[in-house]
């Protein structure tokens, strides 16, 4: 009898600790915290995205051998998070088909970070794009009006 | 097809900023051969002003966005007037839109200032054409607007080729140059095109500005 109730209650109790066995090789769990990530988008001169673009990323106290390496996505952009512990001006280098540009990126002050967004080259607007090529144009004007003046 | 700062090294610029001086130089010294040299100053002038101006011109070619360059036509049009020109263009694109870079300014005047003197050159023996072939003129002219860009293609291609840096990998580089010689030769008949376009317009309205060079 003894033993017909350890059978018994082994067939019942074996699947459960089968089942639980299943549940832990399976299981996961996700975990989050908010935390401050760089994003960066490379463009050409038109606004074109850098698509597939090479990154290469130093960190602020090693600028000889690259932090990460990666490539843009489809519109230019990559995000990646700073290492914590390290700050100071982290520089991303970007570059496809010779064309690419450098920036430097000051991380300190995580606490207190704040949304902004820096540019590698002073970006000018359509308006003044135009006053400056026009007044370009005029000092190239104005040099063949006074080289072709009749001399007197 | 401006090489921008910090692709190059720093030897590599260097060097660029010596051979540009030299060949500035050398053309400098022939202009001054010229028995009135400050003759062809306004030409110049307003041929670096197109040359400055047809760089925000652009043509998006996927994967890669390119612009006018016309050193083809500059070339053809200055001689050797042509390198010292597109030198001033270059510094000025660099300068106001950070077109390019001053550091390699002389890397970049050799990608295009010496297929336009090349240009000039080639542009001299249109003569050797019948005044009634004017077919056969005008597929020099294209072949100076387009050859010339191509060279430039060609030089560009070479030097970045020649100087990856290796933190990057240099087979995807190579990839993406190879890619975007496919736009170059778009853009070479582009600028064929309008070198004949504007070498016809000024040979029927104005043929002395096409003399001289």
């Amino acid at each position: 009898m003894k033993k017909t109730n350890f059978v018994l209650i082994s067939l019942i109790i074996l699947p459960i600790l089968t089942w639980s066995t299943k549940i832990h090789a399976h299981g996961s769990k996700i975990n989050y915290r908010e935390t401050k990530a760089i994003e960066i988008q490379a463009t050409y001169d038109d606004g074109t995205p850098m698509a597939n673009a090479q990154i290469v990323i130093y960190a602020p106290n090693n600028r000889n051998i690259p932090w990460m390496k990666a490539q843009t996505d489809a519109e230019g952009k990559f995000t990646f998070i700073p290492n914590e512990e390290i700050d100071g001006n982290w520089d991303v280098k970007v570059r496809q088909s010779g064309h690419g540009d450098i920036i430097s990126i000051p991380v300190s002050d995580r606490e207190n970070l704040q949304t902004q967004i820096i540019t590698s080259n002073f970006e000018y607007n359509p308006m003044q794009k135009l006053v400056m090529t026009v007044a370009s144009v005029w000092g190239f004007v104005g040099t063949a009006l006074f080289f072709s003046r009749r001399k007197s | 097809m401006h090489v921008p700062d910090g692709i190059l090294p720093p030897a590599v610029a260097i060097s660029g900023y010596g051979i540009s001086g030299g060949i500035t130089w050398y053309c400098l010294k022939q202009i001054e051969k010229q028995n009135n040299p400050q003759a062809q100053i306004p030409r110049s002038s307003l041929l670096t002003a197109a040359f400055f101006v047809a760089s925000s011109i652009h043509i998006p070619i996927p994967p890669i966005s390119i612009h006018l360059i016309l050193n083809g036509l500059v070339g053809a049009l200055l001689g050797y007037y042509a390198f010292p020109a597109i030198l001033i263009g270059l510094f000025f694109q660099a300068v106001m839109f950070g077109h390019g870079g001053l550091s390699t300014l002389g890397i970049n005047g050799i990608i295009m200032g010496v297929p336009a003197l090349f240009a000039g050159y080639l542009f001299r023996f249109r003569y050797l054409f019948k005044t009634n072939k004017k077919m056969l003129q005008n597929v020099l002219v294209f072949a100076i607007g387009c050859g010339t860009l191509l060279i430039s293609a060609a030089l560009f291609t070479t030097i970045v080729l020649t100087n990856i840096s290796p933190d990057f990998n240099s087979e995807l580089e190579r990839n993406a140059i190879f890619i975007s010689l496919f736009a170059y030769s778009i853009q070479a008949i582009i600028e064929g095109s309008i070198t004949v376009a504007i070498i016809s317009f000024l040979e029927r309205v104005k043929p002395q500005l096409l003399e001289g060079n």
